[in-house]
């Protein structure tokens, strides 16, 4: 196999451009997966059985419907409702909402390994219900649950790239447009993945840092 | 709705859910046990050994499942390493998947307040003994949860498999839509054998957190 | 070529929706603009190269543009979600080459022929047991999934003793990677395509002469209905000129170093 350097040389800063729309989607996606995702969990404990029963579908649709169906969804049908969105706003939206789902489903998990004594410590105590979660549940559930938190940003760096079906040129369709005019799948796919993992390796970074930080003992 | 077509491409469609449901349990099981594998050497090998399965996780972790099955399979043969579409799918699932279940398990080794092991050491009890009845049982609670979700995130992992030709579900919805014309009635079969995967997997997943769970609720 | 699941959920949304347009040429006129879809992935006709649209489709549809007194604005879409695309309002008009077969002329409209759709085979550089398209008989070889290109080689295969072997790829990067692994003999697609990566990877890639099965052509599309006629027409009262002044021979030699024979009138499609 003859591997040309030369091409992926020549075909970098194209793949770089490209890198910055996955970064963008990719960046708006975690807030909103993360913040989102603490809201449907609040609500999926909670005693309502309406909050809770609305967030259990919430789950249930966004884990259940691919995430394809769903970009497409906020793209090409809910114009028809007079929400036309950008393209760009669509992918951040389908991919941060979806992500939420499963966000919320790692913080439960988290939440229940806490002993229930604080919960019941701090009700004695007096502590309104909105500090009780601020400051006990959770800090704690994030720290029990970060490495799986941190699997879920990654992943979500990687299905940023079905952005492409509405027309956003990051990274994965660049490449394969490159793929298509150079005909070296592997050179331009290697340097993709290098790409993806560098992106990665920074939140993967990030999380075994704060994980450091959050531990208690 | 032309339900005809259910009946044509029936057997074609059940056909690809088999594949997919086969490179699913096989991958997602072996990557599970690999996983552990992984987690436990990460948490008890020696230092140089942690280091390389530490680059393996970021690695593996931080590249798209598409382009690790690509060069594998199209890239492997330059190795001398020719592999079937079947076979190339499953081993790249086993692969993808295990970092992924190595920081679950991780995460629940952590879960454990250290005093309690620090407490079983003082009484004596071997180590062994220590991770299979007192971690493993207790880690359970908060990564049944995240475990349930990657198995949910690996269905639909599967739809990648297309790219080298495995007959899966997606590559015989695509037959029959560029053969047929028709949209509504392929994606309908599509959702349904995913949502069937996906529901299956979450009551599965919730039947186990009830059962690991019950001693919380006895308190 | 090929739908997918895209194809049938925007589809499906629109059957809720509905979408009613007006005259397409007239809005395009008043807007001063024309968008247009392609995939940037489909050499010599649509290619992104150092960033940039080119290709036989980008330099015909800015004449296009020019004659027309619109600005053009492109898009890169994948090919599953351009047709679904077209139908829901998104863009005005596909310039990826389609290739015309009966059942899509039911559904869209298309223009004059852009370029040559008949299939021809690529083999590895090199490769002496196959030297004419029946050298196939019983050997692996790869197409992409869903096209009017795979139907063809599907009945031409069916007149070869033993039957070649048929594999079906997602697109045709992924087929010419394999004829480069080895699992492959040999790679059917239209022959402009087939051609221009026997070009542009000479010691890989080998063209199989002659092109086989029925002379077939790609054409532009815009969406099926009364709507599109007049933007088609005028699509095709450009193209004619272009035939007549040269400009159209000019870059297909530009690009594919011979000019094929495309006819000036819509061709019989069977």
């Amino acid at each position: 196999m003859n591997f040309s350097f030369e091409t992926i040389w020549h075909n970098l800063p194209y793949l770089l451009a490209a890198a910055r729309w996955t970064l963008i989607i990719s960046l708006a996606g975690m807030a909103i997966s993360v913040i989102w995702g603490i809201c449907i969990c609040a609500a999926r404990i909670s005693s309502s059985r309406l909050l809770s029963g609305i967030a259990a579908l919430y789950i249930s649709f966004f884990r259940g419907v691919p995430l394809l169906v769903q970009i497409l969804v906020f793209f090409y049908i809910l114009p028809y409702v007079g929400l036309d969105l950008p393209a760009i706003a669509a992918a951040i939206a389908a991919v941060g909402l979806c992500s939420a789902a499963y966000s919320a489903e790692i913080l439960r998990g988290s939440l229940q390994a806490i002993p229930a004594g604080q919960t019941e410590a701090a009700h004695a105590l007096g502590m309104p219900p909105m500090s009780l979660w601020r400051r006990i549940l959770v800090p704690q559930a994030i720290r029990i649950g970060l490495p799986s938190l941190i699997n879920e940003l990654i992943l979500l760096v990687k299905v940023s790239s079905l952005a492409s079906v509405v027309g956003i040129g990051e990274l994965t369709r660049v490449a394969q447009n490159i793929t298509g005019q150079t005909y070296r799948p592997l050179e331009i796919y290697i340097t993709a993945a290098v790409l993806y993992f560098l992106i990665n390796l920074v939140i993967s970074r990030a999380g075994l840092l704060a994980e450091k930080r959050l531990k208690v003992s | 709705m032309e339900l005809d077509l259910f009946l044509r491409y029936g057997p074609a469609l059940l056909e690809g859910f088999g594949v997919t449901v086969l490179c699913w349990i096989v991958g997602s099981l072996g990557g599970v046990v690999l996983g552990f594998i992984l987690a436990c050497l990460y948490r008890w090998g020696p230092a140089p050994l942690r280091w390389v399965i530490y680059a393996y996780v970021e690695v593996i972790r931080g590249t798209p499942f598409m382009i690790q099955l690509f060069l594998l399979y199209y890239g492997g043969p330059y190795m001398g390493l020719v592999l079937t579409p079947i076979q190339a799918g499953i081993l790249s699932f086993i692969v993808y998947g295990s970092p992924y279940f190595a920081e679950i398990f991780r995460s629940g080794f952590n879960a454990i307040p250290l005093g309690q092991i620090e407490a079983a050491r003082c009484l004596g009890i071997p180590e062994w003994r220590i991770v299979l009845r007192i971690t493993l049982p207790q880690m359970l609670v908060p990564i049944t949860a995240p475990l349930t979700n990657f198995f949910i995130i690996l269905t639909k992992e599967t739809a990648i498999l297309a790219t080298v030709t495995v007959p899966e579900l997606l590559f015989q919805v695509q037959s029959m839509m560029a053969e047929t014309f028709t949209y509504v009635e392929p994606l309908l079969a599509l959702s349904l054998f995913y949502w069937f995967m996906v529901t299956l997997t979450a009551r599965f997943g919730a039947w186990v957190e009830t059962r690991v769970t019950r001693h919380l609720s006895r308190a | 070529m090929k739908k997918t699941l895209l194809g049938m959920l925007t589809v499906a949304g629109l059957g809720l929706a509905g979408a009613a347009q007006a005259d397409v040429l007239s809005d395009i006129m008043e807007e001063g603009k024309i968008t247009v879809a392609t995939e940037m992935h489909y050499a010599p006709f649509d290619i992104l190269q150092d960033g940039k649209y080119v290709g036989i489709d980008a330099d015909i549809f800015a004449i296009m543009g020019e004659k027309m007194g619109v600005e053009v604005e492109y898009m890169d879409l994948p090919w599953n979600s351009i047709l679904p695309g077209l139908e829901a309002g998104k863009f005005d008009f596909v310039i990826a080459p389609v290739t015309m077969t009966a059942e899509r002329m039911e559904r869209y409209n298309f223009t004059l022929p852009i370029g040559n759709a008949t299939v021809a085979l690529a083999k590895k550089a090199g490769d002496d047991s196959i030297s004419v398209p029946e050298d196939i008989a019983g050997q692996p070889v790869g197409t992409q999934k869903g096209t009017a290109q795979l139907a063809q080689l599907q009945a031409f295969s069916a007149t070869l003793e033993p039957e070649a072997e048929i594999r079906e790829y997602g697109n045709i990067d992924e087929a010419l990677a394999d004829l480069a692994a080895g699992r492959l003999k040999a790679v059917a697609n239209s022959l402009p395509l087939m051609g221009y990566a026997a070009v542009q990877r000479p010691g890989l890639f080998e063209l199989v002469m002659p092109p086989f099965g029925d002379p077939k052509y790609f054409g532009w599309v815009a969406a099926g209905g009364e709507e599109s006629e007049s933007l088609i027409a005028k699509v095709n009262e450009i193209l004619l000129e272009m035939h007549e002044d040269g400009s159209l021979d000019a870059i297909n030699e530009k690009w594919l170093g011979a000019a094929p024979e495309l006819p000036t009138t819509m061709p019989e499609v069977k």
